[in-house]
């Protein structure tokens, strides 16, 4: 099974509400995305707020065009940019926060996203949070930690699904524990599984 | 045990900001008069607005007085909310006035006003919160009022017998307070923040470098309220606002 087919598995079984982290490999985090998005979030009709703090919004949206994925109702949240390249060009659908430190704007956007893309449709919501790694090299364990919380609460409320990003590469121990900590399940892709 | 005098449910006036009704615990006590208070840019005006367009929106009738900037102004910037409605204006339950306006109707355009003075304006605005059947009223600001008042006795004679008709009148007031950003009161002369029957306090907070606007309510008398501090953000859809993070003992 391709990774993409597996990631969207998984996310089928699991009820509205869930927290879901899943431990990728770079070599495998774009079929991670493209099983979110194509095999579940479009295929159910749902709006994705995309959280990146690892890299900007517009390589990524660059990357999934390339990879022919619908990304109308896509929308980004984009904590890196600004810090990496300053403030630039705006893309579409792309909310720009200052820098990763801002945890509560982070959760705050997603609101402010959720709220909007919630007026007109009833469309069931999907969070994904790329990464947990990235925001660990800006902010401490113990703030990264109660962020996680208020944010899935809060996503949990509205039975949101939410999907934290974990790079292999990069991972600790401690980082792992607090994103199990707030998950209802952590999917692990191993990189033997790419075919 | 649970004090069930202290707990008798007072009526609230929901502000229609969730995340301040939700502090307040369903909304400021109805009939308070309130401090909205901040050094500038804070969102004081913003907010206050708010307040007012969710009112109209729920059939409450709601004025803005206007002292420093002219409402056409404050109209054609101000107002960038998507659930704003030019109707609620053109159907009379949303009201704009600009005080210099009335000064000069009154006959008080004066650097300094007198007791007689006081009467004669807390009158005029209890006058046209009764004609008009306001039940929301934003002073923006209080202190641009101070300015003339000048002294204690004067600002806690306008305050007082302004919150004591109004009350009467079923009226729920935000007065805007404007402070300088290193300011240790919540008002400037300090005679308005213990007559005020709540105090929200907005500021412009830096951590590590990042801005962030902040909400705390300092006191609310009527309900049981968070003194926890808020950060929020100012958007189209209005206020939103989290808890700020702790991230207590480093890591
Ligand atoms: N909906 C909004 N979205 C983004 N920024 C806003 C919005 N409403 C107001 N602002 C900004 O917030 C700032 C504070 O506004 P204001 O309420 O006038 O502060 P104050 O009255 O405390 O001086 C202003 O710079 C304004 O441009
Ligand atoms: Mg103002």
């Amino acid at each position: 099974m391709t990774v993409a087919l597996k990631v969207g598995e998984k996310l089928e079984k699991m009820p509205e509400a869930s927290v879901l982290g899943i431990k990728t490999s770079i070599n495998t985090y774009f079929d991670v995305i493209q099983g979110i998005l194509d095999n579940f979030a479009n295929a159910r009709g749902m709006d994705v707020i995309y959280v990146t703090s690892t890299v900007p919004a517009t390589p990524i949206l660059n990357a999934l065009k390339m990879l022919d994925i619908d990304l109308t109702n896509t929308y980004f949240v984009d904590c890196i940019s600004n810090v990496l390249m300053g403030r630039g060009e705006e893309e579409e659908n792309v909310l720009y926060i200052e820098s990763p430190t801002m945890l509560e704007m982070i959760i705050l956007k997603v609101e402010y996203l959720i709220k909007k893309t919630s007026r007109h449709a009833e469309r069931k919501k999907i969070v994904i949070l790329d990464s947990i790694n990235s925001l660990a090299i800006h902010n401490n364990t113990k703030i990264l930690s109660e962020f996680l919380h208020v944010l899935t609460n809060g996503l949990r409320a509205k039975d949101a699904y939410t999907v934290i990003f974990m790079l292999a590469e990069h991972s600790s121990e401690e980082l792992e524990n607090i994103v199990a900590f707030v998950c209802d399940d952590v999917l692990a892709v191993e990189v033997e599984e790419v075919e | 045990m649970v004090d069930h005098t202290y707990r008798k449910k007072r009526e609230r006036c929901v502000t229609g900001i969730e995340g301040l009704d939700n502090i307040l615990n369903g909304g400021i006590p109805r009939d308070n008069i309130i401090l909205i208070t901040g050094s500038c840019g804070t969102g004081k005006t913003t907010i206050s607005l708010e307040f007012l367009i969710h009112g109209a929106l729920m059939g409450e009738k709601s004025m803005f007085i206007s002292v420093t900037e002219a409402t056409s102004k404050l109209l054609k910037n101000a107002i960038p909310y998507e659930f704003f409605d030019e109707r609620l204006i053109e159907e009379g339950m949303l009201t704009f006035i600009d005080m210099p306006a009335l000064y000069e109707k009154l006959g008080l355009e004066k650097p300094e006003f007198t007791f007689e003075d006081i009467d004669v304006l807390v009158e005029a605005i209890g006058n046209i919160v009764k004609e008009l059947g306001i039940k929301r009223l934003v002073i923006d600001s209080i202190t641009s009022v101070c300015y003339r008042l000048k002294t204690e006795e004067k600002i806690r004679s306008f305050i007082l017998r302004l919150g004591k008709l109004l009350s009467e009148l079923g009226c729920t007031t935000i007065l805007v307070s404007e402070i300088s950003p290193m300011e240790q009161r919540y008002s400037m002369y300090g005679v308005e923040e213990a007559i005020a029957d709540g105090i929200i306090l907005l500021s412009n907070m830096e951590r590590s470098g990042d801005m962030l606007r902040t909400l705390q309510v300092i006191k609310m008398r009527g309900t049981q309220h968070s003194r926890a501090k808020y950060v929020l953000d100012l958007t189209d859809i209005g206020v939103l606002l989290v808890p700020m993070l702790k991230g207590v003992g480093g890591g």
